[in-house]
């Protein structure tokens, strides 16, 4: 990585100004839709939009030429048919040579290296236009960079968005998009960056996980990985920055090694997946093996402190989605299911019902549906308190004949009773999901993550204290 | 490492990129990696004061430049337990190679000493583009390609990664010793892996390695087939 990296890219999430080339005033394009979208965030610098035929878009005033920008222009945007992307490519050159300004441009255009031979050419001439002068590129092909504390936004598919821990990187925009658009009705995820990087022809995954390893904005690092030619490079890297903060990976492409090595058997079994899987854990990355678990480890890595230990606690209303998140946490091998303390199990006993089960067996309570909103925060508090006890699952479905937003409100009551310091990672398993969105939005608002499924629950845990047990062995 | 580096650069400029089998154990012996005791004869009287040294059973095998699948010729005898037995066995692997294969050039026989059963485990090694040296740690035998039981790592590596690399493996509960079995020596199995790693990773013209079966006892280990694949430096 070059020396002036992380100064490029901190120059390009925090851009005083930024222009689009291609903006368009057509409802429904994407450089309409970029703009409506960098509208919706809480921008404090200037949105320039250059088109040589509209006056204004969506209340802008439009500039026929990027040269003719009067205020400083630190990304340029260009969302042009690719051919055309080259001459506003050299304009954007011209401008940096007049104004010393233009420190990164997101190329949005497809077709280039993921297209043909040509695009793969002409992607070769933007960079040869660009480099030289310094500039930095991101894409082709891509959305660009979103930052919700700046406010600088180039992408087309996500708009305003709650602010929190969690840095997306996609290879794919809309995986990524899909996460961050599936997520934002409730709140589920807090967001800081998201980075559409495309075809990578300049920066990469690697440049970008340097970067967020030291932005103080970034809690997690969510990372959806095509794959790299760099690969030793990206490993290596992502073992230094889990030692920070963690990493969590969707790795697709389950392509074989094939022909360069079979003549053995470890040849013949070694396919990329099988190395990289191998490889994450020995870096500390979480690799998630599914869609939801990915979904749910990064948020929860979000918005949670890290648990101190490996001993977790299981706390119920209902027996069936108990049960299955018990099943799955005790074949966990990282996991520790605990015990509560005698005092805790006296108290617990003192306050519930006759008919609940107190730690029967070990690790567990349910509760039974006869737990009040009320009786909630002081049974939270008492589980949470205890010694023995470094996490908690909760679930509920909720049941009808309680007032979501007073449930809410005491989870959340009991939970901030703690100072800060003193928190501890405490999983939501709500079963009813968005059928009861009003409790789910009050947690999530208050940084508890409130899932589904109480199996991938226990992953999410498993893979909050596997995490940490990296952290602690690798500390800096 | 300059002895197998020796080894590996002579038989690239012969044109081999199999390094036959008693030098890939030269090539283990310098990086402490454990393997049975062999001797390289070129006659009965010879492999005779062999066995006794190194002490029946032991195992015959063929050693000839153009002989690589030793077993599809009759080119390995093993549970070779006496002196009448070696000099019947040693006649016999001539003739099985004569029929088999014809007038092959024959170095010689190589006389290894036959390991005990152990828990069946393989470490292996390749270098490829996108990663670079990586080492390889699982079940082992002939069910490694149906299972695969394996994990990878960077390769080098300490000794405490190699242990979560065992970890992540099913034969690491065999290891544990099921059953009633004693449990296996896993410091020395991931110090084994820790050598397979700086083997391929020190010496850049090696493209794979196959250490399997490799034997686990409750003391110690061994690597019982050794394959070594080199490829020239350009």
């Amino acid at each position: 990585m070059r020396e002036s990296s992380y100064e490029d890219l901190d120059k390009m999430f925090n851009a005083e100004g930024f222009a689009v080339i291609g903006a368009s005033s057509v409802r429904g394009k994407a450089g309409n839709q970029i703009i409506e979208y960098a509208l919706e965030m809480d921008y404090k610098g200037t949105i320039y939009p250059i088109n040589p035929t509209s006056e204004t878009i969506l209340g802008l005033k439009c500039y026929e030429n990027i040269r003719d920008v009067p205020g400083q222009v630190d990304v340029v945007v260009v969302v042009l048919p690719a051919p055309a992307c080259l001459e506003a490519a050299k304009e954007i050159v011209e401008r940096r040579k007049v104004k010393g300004d233009v420190t990164g441009v997101v190329v949005v255009s497809a077709g280039f290296s993921e297209h043909s031979p040509e695009g793969e050419q002409r992607e070769k001439e933007l960079l040869e236009i660009l480099s030289p002068h310094g500039i930095r590129l991101v894409g082709p092909n891509c959305q660009g960079i979103l930052d919700t504390y700046t406010g600088v936004n180039t992408s087309f598919d996500v708009g305003g968005y709650p602010r929190g821990g969690v840095s997306v990187i996609a290879q794919s925009g809309a995986f990524s998009a899909s996460y961050l658009e599936w997520a934002h009705p409730l709140g589920l995820v807090g967001l800081s960056k998201f980075v559409s990087l495309g075809n990578m022809a300049d920066i990469d995954v690697i440049e970008l996980l340097k970067y967020l390893e030291k932005d103080e904005r970034t809690k997690v690092i969510s990372l959806y990985l095509e794959g790299t030619p760099k690969a030793r490079e990206l490993i290596e890297t992502a073992a230094e920055v889990s030692k920070t903060k963690p990493i969590v990976v969707m790795k697709t492409g389950k392509t074989h090694l094939g022909s360069q090595a079979a003549n053995t058997h470890t040849g013949s079994i070694a396919g990329s997946d099988e190395i990289y899987d191998g490889v994450f854990r020995q870096a500390g990355v979480i690799r998630a093996s599914t869609m939801s678990e990915f979904y749910d480890t990064c948020r929860a890595f979000g918005k949670l402190p890290l648990p101190k230990g490996n001993r977790i606690y299981i706390l119920t209303v209902v027996g069936g989605p108990g049960t299955i998140c018990l099943d799955e946490l005790s074949v966990k091998k990282e996991i520790q299911i605990t015990r509560l303390s005698e005092k805790t199990k006296r108290d617990l006993k003192e306050v519930l019902a006759f008919t609940a089960s107190v730690e029967r067996p070990v690790g567990y309570t349910d509760m039974t549906g006869a737990v009040s909103e009320a009786l909630h925060q002081d049974v939270i508090k008492m589980v949470l308190s205890d010694e023995n006890v470094d996490g908690v699952i909760y679930l509920t479905t909720p049941p009808a004949f309680l007032d979501q937003r007073g449930l809410a409100e005491n989870i959340v009551a009991a939970y901030k009773s703690f100072p800060e310091e003193e928190r501890k990672p405490f999983l939501s398993v709500i079963g009813y999901g968005y059928a009861v969105a009003e409790c789910r939005k009050i947690l999530e608002a208050n940084d508890l993550p409130t899932l589904e499924y109480a199996d991938i629950a226990a992953q999410v845990m498993t893979n909050m204290v596997r995490y940490v047990e990296y952290k602690n062995r690798s500390h800096k | 490492m300059m002895k197998s580096k020796k080894i590996i650069d002579r038989n690239l400029s012969e044109g081999r990129e199999y390094i036959p089998e008693f030098e890939a154990y030269a090539i283990c012996e310098e990086f402490g990696i454990p393997y049975p005791g062999y001797q390289f004869v070129g006659t009965i009287e010879e492999g005779t004061k062999a066995a006794e040294a190194l002490g029946y059973p032991v195992v015959l095998k063929i050693v000839s430049p153009d002989v690589i699948h030793k077993s599809d010729v009759g080119g390995v005898i093993v549970g070779i337990e006496s002196k009448e037995a070696f000099t019947a066995a040693y006649e016999e692997l001539m003739q099985n190679v004569k029929e088999k294969a014809g007038e092959v050039t024959i170095d010689g026989v190589l006389v290894q000493k036959a390991m005990p059963k152990g828990v069946e485990v393989a470490t292996g090694g390749l270098r490829n583009d996108q990663f670079g040296p990586v080492v390889m740690f699982g079940s082992g035998g002939i069910l490694i390609e149906v299972f695969k039981d394996v994990a990878f790592r960077l390769a080098p590596l300490d000794k405490a990664e190699a242990k979560r690399q065992i970890e992540d493996t099913k034969a690491f509960e065999i290891l544990k010793g099921v059953r009633g079995a004693a449990p296996s020596d896993m410091d020395a199995v991931a110090e084994l892996i820790v050598n397979t790693g700086r083997l391929i990773s020190e010496l850049s013209e090696i493209e794979e390695i196959d250490f399997n079966p490799v034997m686990a006892y409750p003391n110690g280990c061994c690597v019982v087939d050794a394959r070594i694949i080199v490829k020239k430096r350009v």
